[in-house]
């Protein structure tokens, strides 16, 4: 069984007949504002459609290219932007090497301007200074020389010591 | 970030190479009796380089060890002693210098000073001194900074490579600034 709410629809669209029709009108305490308030409801019902109507677009390819065009231009710059996230860049990389090969150069040339080819070479032995006991080897002399050969030997000469026993040869 | 494995490898090669300019050296000294006899023994191993040189510089056919010590330097500030029964070589470490040691020695006979004299020496140049006649032989006195030998024997053959000479100097710098 129908209930009131679905009459009234119904009555508004118009859709009841016959007995049911004349029960429904029968029920209605008021039929005459039912029947203005059924025309008020057929006229919005009008105007919805008419406004609501889909419009048509008149220039939907030239909109389809730019939605396509826009998506195509996102897809770069993400690809664009995740192969700049590297520091070492091809042009750094370039900029970095010759700063480094400069560094060194600078470098080489200074340290080796700190040791001039006519210095005697660092790595002889050098003598400071030699004393003997004056009072126990009055004569003594000391010469310092260095040996011809491959060994470079710094040798501390000495003369007038006073000599000594055999004994003093033990171990 | 790529930058940072590259700062830590620097990083470790400068600490590699002032450790390297670390490296302990050893100095051997002898007390040597040198004699012309009939039958010569063969000189000590710790001679044989200097063998040679010692023929022709005091014309003995002998070398005899008679005391000798090898002391390590870690610090180039040790001091130690070479004894014989009646002599004794005492070497007094001042410091680490850009050639080798500086080194003050004292030759004693008994507890009389002989001889005194202070040295630079080198790594790569052994000092010879002779000291007093003994008998029919010579009291020498040897110092040798043992090193790498590969290394001594290339800086003989060839002239010291400025390159090399530079970079032992950047190390020597480096050490300096980080002891």
């Amino acid at each position: 069984m129908k209930t009131f709410e679905e009459k009234w629809t119904a009555w508004l669209d118009g859709q009841l007949s016959g007995k049911e029709l004349t029960e429904f009108e029968a029920s209605l305490t008021d039929l005459a504002a039912a029947e203005a308030e059924k025309r008020d409801a057929l006229r919005l019902g009008a105007f919805l459609k008419e406004q609501l109507a889909v419009q048509a677009l008149n220039n939907e390819e030239f909109f389809s290219h730019q939605i396509h065009d826009r998506i195509a231009r996102d897809g770069q710059d993400r690809s664009r932007s995740r192969g700049t996230s590297t520091w070492w860049t091809i042009p750094r990389l370039v900029w970095s090497g010759a700063t480094a090969l400069a560094l060194f150069v600078i470098t080489t040339v200074v340290l080796m301007s700190q040791h001039p080819a006519g210095e005697p070479s660092e790595y002889l032995t050098q003598i400071l200074n030699s004393r003997v006991d004056p009072a126990a080897n009055p004569n003594a002399t000391i010469y310092i020389f260095e040996s011809k050969n491959d060994n470079k030997v710094t040798v501390l000469w000495t003369e007038g010591l006073q000599t000594l026993p055999a004994d003093y040869a033990a171990k | 970030m790529q930058l940072r494995p590259l700062l830590l490898a620097v990083f470790l090669l400068l600490a590699m190479s002032a450790a390297s300019a670390h490296a302990a050296h050893v100095v051997w000294s002898g007390l040597v009796i040198a004699e012309n006899v009939p039958q010569p023994t063969p000189i000590p191993p710790e001679l044989t380089k200097l063998e040679q040189t010692l023929k022709e510089l005091f014309g003995y056919n002998q070398f005899e060890l008679i005391g000798q010590s090898s002391k390590t330097l870690k610090t180039g500030a040790e001091d130690w002693l070479a004894n014989s029964k009646y002599f004794g070589l005492h070497v007094d470490a001042r410091g680490e210098n850009d050639a080798g040691y500086t080194l003050n020695l004292k030759l004693y006979k008994e507890k009389d000073v002989l001889l005194e004299t202070d040295a630079n020496l080198s790594k790569s140049s052994p000092l010879v001194i002779k000291g007093p006649q003994v008998g029919s032989g010579q009291l020498l006195l040897v110092l040798v900074v043992k090193d790498d030998e590969v290394v001594h024997r290339r800086r003989h053959a060839e002239p010291a490579n400025p390159i090399t000479a530079g970079w032992h100097r950047l190390q020597r710098m480096i050490h300096r600034v980080l002891p």
